[in-house]
């Protein structure tokens, strides 16, 4: 686990900070002048300016630590931001789906009503069609108005016929009784017209209390 | 198949499988060819899917009809119905499980089948063809019950009434019969094209085209396609279609009918022809929808080409598949 631990270690050294420019060899010129300033046996100012560009140097690499400290910061809030965005977008996927399936049912409702409308519609037309039932209705009464006015005159007809039969019939048979009348009575007297007179009257007579 | 068989030749009938993979077609060869719909479908499909992947010689005239029940495919051609299992047609066994003729009475002309039309209620196969009867077959023993007579010519379609138990047949002598079940007997006649509106005396009268929806009923052939409302017996609206119909079929709120045209139309039930999509074949004989699968809901054609198109949207066509 170890060599794992060093590969690891030289690569990602080796991807920061690949040729030896900034940050590690800055440290490492520190760390020589350090050595340097603690064993040479130079002069006081000599060895303060040494000291003064050690902490400039030193100073550098805080400045750099400090740097790298908040790009790392802002790479994990990026992240946390990413995450949410990716969690926001599964989401509406989701939903989308759900109203796709939603609108696919509303449109097979939507077109079974549209079916029967057209059904209905197409009944509708057959039955405008026929005539409507109340003028039917009306035209069947006013028919039968009329037969019973038509009947009633019939019978009123009938009526009269029957009396206009009965009246001939009786005078039809007072006319044949009255030929026999005449017919059986011998001829006694010559035929005056005063006499058949009387006799029309005194037939008459009982003609008329016969009725 | 040489190429000038392949310019010869027609589809006349289709069926899906049950499970909805695949597609039988019939053609004027007597031949039924097997498409894997899965295959031409998928995303990885190219020109050799779009070929059968069987295809064998059922009988020796047309294959006028074809009808799937749930295990099995029914083929009509020569006076003759055959049933092929559909497991062993997919494993590419190819025997008939068997082959019935319905009775006729004249052993001399074989007459042949225009249509079948299977009744679910009591499993039977009504078969109607060229001796202007309609046999009614029990699918259980194989026995043919009974014959219903009455049309005074040929037999083109037939069509099944579920919810009444009755039996639609349509003839050549131009009148739609339709017969009750139980007793065989004719419950109603209806001569279309002594209706003025539907009548087009310039292509005749046969009818060629019927299908119903238990209270409607769409007829068409020589007289022009009509909706009928089954209950009054009256038709409700006449369609503008310029060509003789040959196959119809409800389909949601729609109606979609093909025939002589190269195109598939679709109409509204109020009588309006709402788009006519083009397809290949000159004039078309067959229509099928995929009802038995969800993802592969597609709508095929087949008339007089070896293309049979495919939509796998109503609105055009997708590809084809070519014998």
């Amino acid at each position: 686990m170890g060599a794992v631990t060093d590969d690891e270690v030289i690569r990602k050294r080796l991807l920061i900070d690949g040729d030896g420019a900034g940050d590690d060899r800055r440290i490492n010129v520190l760390l020589k002048s350090f050595t340097k300033w603690c064993n040479s046996p130079a002069t006081p100012e000599e060895g303060f300016t040494q000291h003064q560009r050690m902490h400039g140097t030193l100073a550098q690499c805080e400045f750099s630590m400090l740097k790298t400290l908040m790009v790392y910061d802002m790479n994990i809030r990026e992240m946390e931001n990413y995450e949410k965005i990716y969690s926001n977008i599964e989401e509406n996927i989701t939903s989308a789906h759900e109203k796709i399936s939603e609108c696919k049912k509303e449109i097979q409702r939507a077109k079974r009503i549209r079916k029967n409308r057209q059904e209905y519609d197409a009944l509708a037309k057959v039955i405008q069609q026929h005539p409507d039932r109340h003028e039917t209705l009306k035209q069947l009464e006013a028919l039968d108005k009329e037969l019973q006015q038509l009947s009633d005159i019939k019978e009123n007809v009938d009526a009269k016929l029957e009396l206009r039969k009965k009246q001939f019939h009786v005078l039809l048979s007072t006319i044949q009784e009255l030929q026999q009348t005449l017919d059986k009575l011998p001829c006694h007297f010559p035929l005056d017209d005063d006499k058949l007179e009387t006799d029309g009257n005194n037939q008459e007579s009982p003609m008329e209390n016969g009725e | 198949i040489g190429p000038c068989r392949l310019l010869h030749m027609s589809v006349f009938s289709q069926s899906f499988s049950p499970c909805g993979k695949f597609l039988a077609a019939g053609n004027n060869y007597g031949e039924i060819a097997l498409f894997s719909l899965s295959a031409a479908l998928g995303p990885d499909a190219n020109e050799l899917s779009q070929k059968p992947i069987l295809t064998f010689t059922a009988h020796e005239g047309p294959v006028f009809s074809l009808l799937s029940t749930d295990s099995h495919l029914l083929s009509a051609g020569n006076g003759e119905i055959s049933a092929w299992s559909w497991a062993e047609l997919i494993k590419k066994n190819v025997k008939a499980a068997w082959t019935r003729r319905p009775n006729y009475k004249s052993s001399l002309e074989i007459p042949e089948i225009n249509a079948m039309a299977l009744n679910p209620a009591d499993n039977s196969l009504a078969v109607g063809g060229g001796d202007n009867n309609v046999h009614i077959m029990d699918l259980e023993n194989g026995a043919f019950k009974s014959v219903l007579q009455g049309h005074t010519d040929y037999i083109h379609c037939l069509s099944v009434r579920e919810r009444a138990s009755e039996v639609l047949s349509g003839g050549e002598d131009g009148a739609v019969r339709i017969w009750d079940t139980r007793t065989s007997q004719c419950v109603h006649c209806v001569e279309v094209y002594k209706y003025e509106t539907c009548a087009r005396p310039q292509h005749g009268k046969w009818i060629s085209c019927l299908t119903t929806d238990s209270d409607w009923m769409l007829c068409g052939g020589g007289p022009s396609l009509s909706l009928w409302h089954l209950r009054s017996m009256s038709p409700t609206s006449v369609f503008p279609l310029s060509g003789c119909q040959r196959q119809a079929t409800f389909y949601q709120d729609m109606i979609l009918t093909v025939g002589e045209g190269q195109c598939v139309s679709h109409c509204l039930m109020g009588g309006e022809v709402k788009a006519q999509i083009p397809c290949t074949p000159h004039s078309i004989n067959t229509l099928a929808i995929n009802t038995n699968s969800t993802e592969h809901r597609v709508l095929t054609v087949g008339g007089s080409s070896d293309h049979i198109d495919v939509f796998t949207n109503l609105s055009y066509k997708a590809f084809s598949l070519r014998f």
